[in-house]
């Protein structure tokens, strides 16, 4: 099988800047990828390769198969901010992926309702985003990012503005997202905790240029919980994970 | 709308000032007449005043949507096409140390004493606002909406409608704004230069005629025009983009 996403050699160049230097990586389809690093380390210009709104300078960016010229249909994105169009209700915010494709509004009406009870904003359908709190604007935004149904996610620190409480609550949504639908997931994350909860394997980098320095497993079963913290698994890849970023100068 | 008593009660303790100091320093009538002479000559000459407010007025406005019709456009063109905005955004910036109403008595030269060079005139002064803050707030994209965007495959046509154009609404309209109260100004002007009608050319003849009653009646008509239609792009506002914060925050007090 192809895998999801392959990188080889990829190399970014911002004019004089390196910001990812010979960077390689291959993501399995239906694969749950988390990426520390600390800022400034390459992880967003990662993403931005990879859902092909950044050329690569030097190397390949493949997903399925395809290299990757320009953003493909079958991705969806979650920002670090949760960028809504403040004019657009809840409802309307989702649809935006569908209506740019040109689907019918009639044909996508019970998927946003769906789609809407599975993140908890039922009620909230026909409000404005400056009527929502932090957490519930980026709950929309996942779901505009899941709403045409791509098999490939990306999430750039989609949590990180909010509250521990509610980024749990999140953390624990987003697995059970991934566990009913099988998608392909790459989640970019100031977090050791996120990463080591979510991910299958996690893709530590370092900084000036920004390279992977190592790929490590998380061996712990599904579906996993918050009050499991203790398990060895975790415990393991968190400890290699600061052990990595120590060793590289990199103390968040 | 109960927030009007306050400007309401601010425009009472000014005419009572104004009042006050006519009596008090006994200033003669035809250097500060006093209010009530003022309201008696609006109400007196009435009809006669409503006939060259209507002249001013129309001015106003057909400079004020000459403005819109030109400016919303030219402001897509210059933020769609680079070499346009490099040819044009230059000229139009350094127009705006050109006093343009300079150009007022060459326009009547050419266009005549009609109603066209009133309304070319009051272009001249309303359109430059209009411009800038549409090419501004066109221009206000972030990143990552613009990413947005690209990654949905937005044609450039839906890239435009769906996000730029609603995106610069707030700025469009604070152009306007100024636009519309640039516009009376712009109205006034034109006709100080060769009008027979209008409330600038009543200006001129009470100046002429040493008539302060009548100056003072035609400024409050004037000041009257410029509220209400400030206040009438603003209602708009309020319909149009009922999302945007200075829409939403006008009614909380800090
Ligand atoms: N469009 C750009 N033009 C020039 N330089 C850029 C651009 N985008 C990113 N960079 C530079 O590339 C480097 C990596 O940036 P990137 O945004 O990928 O970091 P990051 O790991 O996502 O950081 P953070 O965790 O703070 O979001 C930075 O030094 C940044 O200044
Ligand atoms: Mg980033």
């Amino acid at each position: 099988m192809k895998p999801a996403i392959r990188l080889e050699n990829v190399t970014k160049k911002f004019d004089e800047l390196t910001a990812l230097q010979s960077v390689g990586l291959s993501v399995e389809k239906g694969e749950f990828i988390a990426v520390v690093g600390s800022s400034g380390c390459g992880k967003s210009t990662l993403l931005r390769l990879i859902a092909g709104l950044l050329p690569a300078t030097e190397g390949s960016v493949m997903v399925n198969g395809h290299h990757i010229d320009g953003p493909t249909e079958d991705v969806g994105i979650a920002f670090q901010t949760p960028v809504l169009l403040p004019w657009r209700t809840v409802r309307e915010n989702i649809a935006l992926p569908l209506e740019i494709q040109g689907a019918r509004r009639a044909s996508y009406e019970d998927a946003i309702g769906r789609m809407i009870d599975l993140v908890g904003l039922k009620g909230f359908e026909d409000k404005q985003p400056h009527q929502l709190s932090g957490g519930m604007q980026q709950r929309v935004s996942l779901c505009r990012a899941l709403i045409h149904d791509p098999a490939l996610l990306l999430m750039d620190e989609p949590f990180g503005a909010l509250d521990a409480m509610t980024r749990e609550q999140m953390n624990l949504e987003v697995q059970r997202i991934w566990m009913e639908t099988g998608k392909t997931v790459v989640l970019i994350t100031h977090s050791i905790i996120e990463a080591v909860f979510l991910a299958d394997r996690v893709v530590v980098m370092s900084s000036r240029p920004g390279r992977v320095v190592d790929v490590l497993d998380v061996k712990v079963p599904r579906p996993r919980s918050f009050s499991n913290l203790g398990d060895p698994g975790f415990q393991e890849a968190s400890d290699r994970i600061r052990e990595l970023m120590n060793a590289n100068g990199m103390v968040e | 709308m109960r927030d009007a008593a306050y400007p309401f009660a601010t425009f009472v303790l000014f005419v009572i000032a104004w009042y006050g100091a006519a009596v008090f320093f006994d200033i003669p009538p035809y250097l500060l007449p006093r209010p009530e002479a003022v309201i008696e000559r609006l109400v007196g000459d009435f009809g006669y005043l409503m006939r060259h407010t209507w002249v001013t007025t129309y001015e106003t406005l057909g400079g004020f949507f000459l403005s819109i019709v030109v400016g919303v456009p030219l402001a897509f063109l210059i933020v769609s096409s680079r070499v346009l905005d490099k040819a044009i955004m230059p000229w139009l910036i350094l127009s705006q140390t050109f006093p343009k109403v300079a150009l007022a008595p060459l326009i009547v030269v050419w266009f005549g004493l009609g109603i066209t060079p009133k309304i070319l005139i009051t272009f001249l002064v309303a359109f430059f606002p209009i411009v800038i803050s549409t090419v501004v707030g066109l221009r206000s994209m972030e990143r990552e909406m613009l990413e947005l965007a690209t990654s949905m495959r937005a044609s450039r046509f839906q890239l435009f409608w769906k996000f730029r154009f609603p995106l610069a609404l707030p700025s469009l309209f604070s152009g306007l704004k100024v636009s519309v109260a640039f516009a009376v100004v712009g109205a006034v002007i034109a006709e100080w230069v060769g009008a027979t009608e209008g409330l600038g050319y009543l200006l001129l003849v009470a100046n002429a005629n040493l008539d302060t009653t009548l100056l003072f009646a035609v400024l409050a008509i004037l000041t009257v025009i410029g509220v209400v239609l400030y206040y009438g792009v603003e209602i708009i506002e309020t319909r149009a983009i009922p999302w945007h914060a200075t829409v939403r925050l006008k009614d909380a007090s800090l």
